[in-house]
């Protein structure tokens, strides 16, 4: 095998966009000119796959990610430029790809197999653990149509994880299922991939690219905007997401965001360091204190101020506190300030996303609520050691050897 | 293995590499995808009878129906035989019903074939849109499933022929070769039209009246011999590319004579021009079917 398993040189793709598209003579005859426009879904894409590795394409919706995925398929076929793929070849784009909903279980996953390119042989041999990770023994001699969406699903994605070609392109199908699914893909996808097969994904799941790709591309109006490690695009694409989207909010609007009875309201909302500063970015380890500025038009006696955190590529909920859960009696006089401290601030390098709310205590009356509306950054702190995910938990090692047994 | 899939290159640009740059590569590919077209075959036959009480017993049910009324209106309502030479060369006589049937299931292989065919690629258009395969395989596979139909027709009819008639001759093994010509001419115009039909959604229903059309002026109900004082309606007769096929099966199967030789070089040819342009205009369209479709 080559060592580019996948190369797009300079490839264009456009769509035709037909105002009103004419199917039949009549209207062939009729309107003389078909009324369309070329859309240009790709721009001179070039990109390199390298064979057994991870790409994540990542990008904006119609930024053209599934078109580029497609052409490397052989689904589309590109305008203008070329795209070699050294090996062979199963797209993942949907679940249960080819199933009739009129065959039993047993003759789909023969179909749906052959369709993604395995022999027949292949299949039997998958047959067994296909129906074992389904769950639906009982079921695989009656059609499909019959079956619960939940059955379906279990099969198709049985089925789906069963392939093992030399390369698999995957679009956004890995964000479907429960929980027990997701981690069985992403187990396979481990699998695949210490097997040396190269693997393309297409995710909207910035967490997943990082987690599951070595490298990603960041597509942006059919043009490659930044290939690299898949941190580094991810963060890149990040930064772009969130600029965007407060140059968006600027304009002196009511957010969608927002609500409450305006009884008391959020002024502001600040990130301080352990000198009282609004530094750029915090430190894993370090001083973090929020400071939440409010006015109310009389003084409020049973109130209560919360304050979620968010990671801001997941939007995983990483921890929520409020006076109230701190038992703490909150009085809202007509302005003033509300500190959250955090001593050593336990979050690993990233973007977070921070909701603010001042409600009334014990009953559900909001005053002003503020959703993911203030974000600060976190980058790693070099006295502390590395390590993945949310959070920065303390931990020893301890090593010893044992004589192996004989 | 290399696949390049590539639109015009750009001047400068390395030339792409591979099959698909060969401009009947994916020919080739569809003999590679065999099993595929093997399943989809399976496929179509399963789903065609799936639910139905009778199931392939339906595929014999509705050839012997046609039979039967074409029988009851000629023989019992006009008491005419439009079938001239439905006699054995050792004098005997042939039924009209057997004599019919034989041709009619050498039709029901082509039609069937080009009617489904027309409309195999627009129905498919899930499939074209999230995987590749040779699309060639969508047309193939429906003329494929009509020949399995025909398969059993076939048996009935021997059944029936060696019951009523007599003993099969020698000349039954020319009929692989007319049922080979018969699938080329009707996989040929199937690659035709199941492109055409992506464009233009007419040509289903212009077929379906062709088809009907293609019925009379064919020699399966009557014999050449029937039309022989009218020069012109023979002439036209012979330009049918069926009429070939059609006369020389019914000899081999029922009559025991040889087939019609001239006629079916010249069926064969047709058949080759059907294919050389069938697989051209598919060749050239298929690259766009899953953005049309």
């Amino acid at each position: 095998m080559a060592d580019i398993a996948i190369t797009c040189s300079q490839v264009w793709k456009s769509y035709r966009i037909y105002h009103q598209r004419s199917h039949t003579l009549k209207e062939k005859v009729l309107s003389r000119r078909n009324m369309y426009e070329d859309f240009w879904a790709l721009k001179g894409v070039d990109l390199e796959v390298p064979a057994g590795s991870t790409m994540g394409i990542i990008g904006a919706n119609g930024s053209g990610k599934s078109t580029l995925l497609k052409t490397m398929a052989r689904i589309l076929t590109p305008n203008k430029g070329w795209v070699q793929v050294d090996g062979t070849v199963s797209p993942l784009l949907e679940l249960g790809t080819g199933f009739h909903p009129e065959l039993t279980g047993r003759e789909n996953v023969t179909l749906a197999g052959s369709l993604l390119g395995h022999t027949r042989r292949d299949m039997k041999r998958k047959y067994d653990s296909i129906v074992e990770f389904a769950g639906i023994e009982n079921f695989m001699d009656i059609p499909v149509k019959n079956y619960s969406t939940g059955m379906y699903t279990r099969l198709a994605f049985a089925v789906a994880i069963s392939v093992d070609p030399e390369i698999l392109l995957i679009d956004e199908v890995l964000s479907v299922g429960d929980e027990s699914f997701q981690m069985r893909c992403h187990q396979r996808i481990g699998e695949l991939r210490s097997e040396g097969r190269t693997i393309v994904l297409v995710s909207h799941s910035l967490e997943t690219i990082k987690a599951l790709c070595k490298r990603a591309v960041w597509i942006e109006g059919g043009a490659v905007r930044q290939v690299g490690p898949s941190h580094d695009v991810v963060a890149g694409y990040l930064g772009l997401v969130h600029k965007r989207v407060t140059e968006a909010r600027a304009p002196e609007s009511l957010p969608a965001n927002r609500y409450g009875t305006g009884e008391a309201e959020i002024t502001g909302v600040r990130f301080l360091d352990g000198d009282g500063d609004e530094p750029p970015d915090f430190c894993t380890g370090r001083f973090l204190t929020v400071r939440v500025s409010y006015r109310a038009a009389q003084p409020i006696e049973d109130a209560t101020c919360g304050i979620a955190v968010f990671r801001a590529d997941s939007h995983a909920y990483v921890f929520g506190q409020s006076t109230q859960g701190a038992r703490i009696k909150l009085t809202l006089s007509e302005s003033g300030t509300i500190d959250m401290t955090v001593p050593t601030l336990p979050l690993l390098k990233g973007q977070y996303l921070v909701t603010i709310s001042l409600e009334r205590a014990q009953v559900k009356e909001v005053f002003d609520l503020h959703d993911r509306e203030y974000t600060f950054v976190v980058i790693d702190n070099p006295a502390l050691p590395t390590g993945d995910g949310m959070f920065h938990v303390p931990t020893t090692w301890t090593i010893s050897s044992s004589p192996v047994p004989a | 293995m290399a696949t390049t899939i590539s639109g015009h290159s750009r001047p400068g640009a390395p030339p792409p590499r591979g099959p698909t740059t060969r401009s009947f590569g994916w020919l080739r590919e569809l003999v590679g995808a065999r099993e595929l077209t093997g399943n989809l075959v399976r496929r179509d036959l399963t789903v065609r009878h799936r639910g139905t009480f009778l199931g392939m017993l339906w595929s014999l049910t509705t050839p012997l129906l046609i039979v039967g009324l074409y029988y009851f209106v000629f023989k019992l309502l006009f008491k005419a035989s439009p079938a001239t030479d439905a006699v054995r060369p050792d004098g005997n006589d042939v039924p009209f019903a057997v004599y019919f049937f034989a041709g009619l299931t050498l039709w029901n292989l082509f039609s069937s074939s080009v009617l489904t065919s027309a409309t195999s690629v627009t129905s498919s258009g899930y499939l074209l849109n999230k995987v590749y395969f040779p699309r060639a395989i969508l047309p193939l596979s429906t003329v494929l499933s009509s020949l399995v139909t025909f398969g059993f027709e076939v048996c009935v009819l021997l059944v029936v022929t060696v019951a009523v008639v007599g003993p099969p001759s020698l000349q039954l093994l020319w009929a692989p070769v007319i049922v080979a010509v018969v699938v080329g001419l009707a996989f040929g115009l199937a690659l035709l039209v199941s492109a055409i039909n992506v464009f233009l959604r007419d040509m289903a229903h212009f077929l379906a009246v062709l088809v009907q059309l293609w019925f009379w002026g064919t020699p399966i109900i009557y014999s050449l011999g029937f039309v022989a004082e009218r020069e012109d309606l023979l002439t036209l007769l012979r330009l049918n590319p069926l009429t070939g096929v059609v006369v020389s099966f019914r000899n081999v199967m029922v009559l025991d004579r040889s087939p019609d030789f001239k006629l079916l070089a010249y069926d064969a040819a047709c058949a080759l021009v059907a294919l050389a342009v069938g697989a051209a205009v598919f060749g050239r369209s298929q690259k766009t079917f899953s953005e049309i479709v």
